[in-house]
């Protein structure tokens, strides 16, 4: 018979399996197909950084909870108590050794979601304060700017009040603003902490004269990473109430993965019904202004080679897949696609929240390698990505793997290019790594 | 009818018992389970993603990972193919004796096929280092089960004799499946529908990308 199993983790992990988690739990049969399919195993072929093992290591402590045979004969089924040594192995590895993802599922012959199963650990771990400690204070730093907004609220319209005037600058348009608090305003705009997703998008929502104002909030939503539902509904509740409030029509969500991925599929489910507004990606809405010939562009202002690396957030888990490479043949001369790509892109290694864990600097570096392999293979002198935390990693690869790329935000490339009314002032031959 | 023929058919009815009750606390166990509707708008079609789950997402070429593994993935295919025969084999059982010899024979070396890429899986087990650390007794014991009973269908497709043992080969399959790493065959069903409904619904699945 197993050890006593704890009935506190045994509540905690019993109430997180749902259908899809359970049949990911059941039906994986260790035939062991979908090891390459991971960048931590091409990174480094062990069998420890293989999906199949690592979602085992879960497996095993499910089986010892809730299979009957577990429960009686362990052994025979591989069960294995969840000691607080295992739970902290567990722990680690769901938060260092896995980006959640997802290229394992595509390429698992039954379709195992070993990112849900990740995700479980983590969720549990987060409930019982095991979490990355920069996670879960990220995630709490903003609720606690819509608890201090009025104290806030003066700073941020203050920092507001500044970019306005890099804006004017700019545009070369002294009449050209930043809006907030518009209400029926046709866009509401929820970038990120920092001027790098606010200036470019206001640029072209003026450029376009855009209905629009920006959110009083940032779209990241550290609560997705550290699989804390109530907490990310939470930080996601705020943008709902702003854009009920105001009554947007559209809520366009800066160049961000997780961010994206939150609003427009996970939210809705958390509150149970679709919102009474849309929600889309800025990529989305450049893709349909360089189609429709809202902005008019000129392919010749960008032209070196240029390649595009999906955030999987976007790409494999939110199927913006054809966008962001329309927007790339329009405004780029020398566009080449990564090879695989789209729904079988390699993440960066920067996924899954550990771009903002110190600790694992070196194991991101690593399972970035074959990222860097397939820039290297593109020949392509800079790298556009549409995430902010896939930039900040793919800068840190590009260094890391000498690959003497730059990297830059689709944004950037469209205001380069754009006709009539581009100016010198902001220019896709510089490093564009997004900051804080 | 012989004493050997009356164990077979009792082990094979209780088996088929064990079976029936087995797959119906799995059933019951996952379906109380929450079901998560994706309330979220689609981009695509989740009715095509499942369709494509089930059909040319199934095939070798569908998926990086069975392209660079094809003769694991094909060697899978043929040896399921043996335990779908097998099964059919065991339905037709009583009138089997009616089809002439030569396509007993013909059944009998296909089953023989399959049977031995059964056998495969242990090759394939005790090579790779990260599957030989992650196979449970259960797995072993399960691939074995599954390999005789292909192989006993295939002897019984030409020796009558036989016959009875497959039965009670059978019926130990049957009445283990549900509690091990048999039971892979309910769940499959499970994880390839919300893998098409979750990637058809958010369109990026190619094939469902077309449909919204």
């Amino acid at each position: 018979m197993i050890g006593k199993v704890s009935p506190k983790l045994k509540e905690q992990f019993g109430k997180l399996i749902d259908r899809r988690l359970m049949a990911s739990l059941e039906a994986c049969v260790r035939c062991g197909i979908c090891a390459e399919s991971c960048h931590y195993y091409q990174a480094d072929p062990k069998p420890e950084n293989t999906p199949f093992f690592r979602a085992e290591q879960v497996r095993s402590v499910y089986r010892s909870m809730f299979d009957p045979i577990g429960k009686i004969a362990p052994r025979w089924v591989g069960a294995t108590p969840p000691t607080q040594e295992r739970m902290k192995e567990l722990t680690d590895m769901a938060f260092m050794n896995c980006t959640l993802c997802r290229r394992c599922t595509v390429n698992c012959p039954f379709g195992v979601d070993t990112a849900a199963i990740m995700r479980s650990v983590r969720a549990v771990a987060s409930a019982n304060g095991d979490a990355p400690e920069i996670l879960t204070q990220l995630a709490d730093a903003s609720l606690a700017r819509e608890e201090g907004m009025e104290m806030f609220k003066d700073i941020y319209l203050e920092q507001i009040d500044m970019l306005e005037e890099e804006l004017r600058d700019l545009s070369g348009d002294p009449e050209a603003r930043i809006p907030v608090e518009v209400e029926n305003v046709d866009v509401l705009y929820v970038a990120l902490s920092g001027a790098h997703t606010i200036l470019p998008a206001a640029r072209l929502f003026h450029e376009t004269g855009t209905d629009w104002c920006l959110s009083m909030f940032e779209a990241a939503n550290y609560g997705l990473f550290v699989a804390d539902t109530p907490k990310a509904k939470k930080i996601t509740d705020r943008i709902v109430k702003e854009a009920k409030r105001l009554n947007a029509k559209r809520v366009v969500v800066t160049d961000c993965g997780h961010a994206y991925t939150t609003l427009r599929w996970e939210a809705p489910n958390w509150y149970g019904e679709p919102f009474p507004f849309e929600v889309t990606s800025l990529i989305e809405l450049l893709a349909e202004w360089v189609t429709d010939g809202t902005l008019e562009v000129d392919p010749s202002a960008n032209p070196d080679s240029i390649t595009y690396h999906d955030s999987c957030n976007l790409g494999r888990v939110s199927g913006l897949i054809e966008q962001p490479r329309t927007i790339l043949r329009a405004v780029c001369e020398d566009f080449r696609d990564m090879t695989p790509s789209g729904e079988n892109n390699y993440c960066c290694g920067g996924g899954g929240g550990l771009v903002a864990i110190a600790e694992a600097t070196d194991i991101r570096i690593k399972a970035g390698k074959p990222k860097a392999d397939q820039i290297k293979a593109t020949g392509a002198m800079f790298v556009a990505a549409s995430c902010d935390n896939c930039q900040i990693q793919l800068g840190e690869i590009a260094t890391n793997y000498r690959l003497g790329t730059q990297i830059t935000g689709l944004p950037e490339l469209v205001l380069n290019a754009l006709i009539p009314k581009r100016r010198p002032g902001v220019d896709a031959n510089t490093q564009l790594v997004a900051g804080d | 009818m012989t004493i050997l023929e009356i164990s077979g058919v009792t082990i094979l009815a209780i088996g088929l018992v064990l079976l029936l009750v087995g797959i119906a606390g799995n059933l019951r166990s996952t379906n109380r389970r929450a079901f998560r509707i994706d309330v979220a708008p689609y981009r695509g079609s989740a009715a095509r993603g499942v369709v494509y789950a089930f059909s040319l997402g199934m095939a070798p070429w569908a998926k990086e990972s069975t392209r660079r593994h094809l003769i694991a993935y094909v060697r899978g295919i043929v040896f399921h193919a043996g335990v779908f025969g097998s099964l059919a084999v065991l339905i037709a059982s009583p009138w089997i004796w009616q089809l002439n010899s030569e396509i007993r024979i013909l059944i009998a070396a296909v089953l023989g096929v399959g049977s031995v890429a059964a056998l495969g899986g242990f090759w394939i087990r005790f090579r790779e280092e990260a599957l030989r650390r992650v196979s449970t007794p259960d797995d072993y014991f399960s691939l074995g089960l599954v390999t005789v009973f292909i192989a006993i269908a295939a002897v019984a497709c030409v020796i009558e004799s036989v016959m009875p043992a497959f039965w009670i080969v059978s019926g130990v399959v049957l009445g283990y499946l549900p509690v091990s790493k048999l039971k892979h065959s309910i769940y499959f069903f499970y994880t390839r529908f919300q893998f098409g409904t979750f990637f058809g619904h958010r369109g990026v699945l190619k094939f469902s990308r077309r449909a919204s």
